[in-house]
């Protein structure tokens, strides 16, 4: 649709105007003043500063945008956790076997208990930091304004 | 450059930069309408109030629809409201401290605004939306929610009564 705000007649708007005078009955009898009513419509000018009238309405609705942008950011994290889940079995499993090659080895060459509390500590640590990793999962997700698109994408890379 | 069927949807997301993009794309003829409808009056509220509708409803949008007719759709209806609420007043458009250069001019628009004031609002919209905005007869049937014949006829009786309203006043009887 094209919008537009004539500073003159729109020739439409005249061929319009003459064209009624031709097919109506009053007007054929009494010609219309085409022209003075055309520059009288015209003369409709509208003095709006309509760009401060848009930045007002933009604070207004500052408001109704934050609710619209947390709203839609749920979901969103939502699916950014589920995906970052997928492949978490798998991490895990990986990380059991190799704890396990570790233990084998450590064991070889230090006492068995120095191993274990070795091979714990090292789990522990692992643990803690997919902990810290998938908690920054949401605050990242919730911080990111960017399509949704973007951000799986960007999952699936780091991932 | 994102379509503005984009933008909305995005504007449902409570993207700023969107709405942005939106208002600066639509305020002139957007404000023109509204000023034109409501001969000057409350056009701060009005467009507040329909971009407010857009944000709030932006995720219901049919994207196949056109964003502009919807929009229009929307100021449409906040203008009948308006007009239901708020009984006709004098128009005084009039700035605070008009130069001796622009009286003339603002004349001309108060009597411009007037005629299109004395318009009964259906052929108000129709002469607005046609005339000034320069839509074609079905877009502006989609827009005001009816048949094309009924724009044209609006049309024709809006000409013959401003026809009649812009005479000199001795010759409006005859």
């Amino acid at each position: 649709m094209k919008l537009r705000e004539p500073e003159t007649p729109p020739s439409e708007g005249r061929q319009r105007l003459a064209a009624h005078a031709t097919n109506c009955d009053a007007c054929r009898n009494e010609p219309l003043p085409l022209d003075r009513l055309a520059a009288r419509l015209n003369a409709s000018r509208v003095d709006i500063d309509s760009t401060n009238l848009s930045r007002r309405a933009l604070a207004r609705l500052q408001p109704e945008l934050e609710r619209r942008a947390l709203a839609a950011a749920w979901p969103r994290m939502l699916r950014g956790l589920l995906l970052s889940l997928l492949p978490l079995p798998l991490v895990v499993a990986f990380d059991a076997y190799f704890l396990n090659i570790v233990y084998g080895l450590v064991s070889a060459l230090l006492p068995a208990t120095l191993a274990a509390y070795l091979v714990v500590s090292y789990g522990a640590l692992l643990v803690l930091l997919f902990a810290l990793t998938y908690s920054a999962i949401p605050l990242l997700v919730m911080r990111s304004g960017r399509p949704l698109s973007t951000i799986d994408s960007q999952l699936a890379t780091v991932l | 450059m994102a379509t503005d069927e984009e933008l909305v949807s995005h504007v449902g997301h409570g993207d700023e930069s969107a709405l942005r993009e939106l208002l600066r794309r639509y305020e002139r003829p957007l404000s023109h309408f509204i000023h034109r409808s409501t001969a000057g009056r409350d056009v701060e509220d009005l467009y507040q109030e329909t971009w407010l509708r857009v944000v709030r409803h932006a995720t219901r949008f049919d994207r196949t629809k056109r964003f502009s007719t919807w929009l229009f759709q929307i100021a449409v209806n906040l203008c009948r409201d308006w007009h239901r609420r708020a009984p006709p007043e004098p128009i005084d458009v009039l700035p605070d401290t008009p130069s001796r250069d622009e009286s003339a001019r603002v004349d001309a628009a108060i009597d411009a605004q007037r005629l299109l004031a004395r318009l009964p609002e259906p052929q108000r919209e129709v002469v607005i939306l046609r005339y000034y905005h320069d839509l074609t007869e079905e877009e502006t049937a989609r827009i005001l929610d009816c048949p094309k014949g009924t724009v044209k006829s609006r049309l024709h009786h809006a000409l013959a009564q401003l026809a009649t309203l812009g005479r000199p006043a001795g010759s409006e009887s005859s």
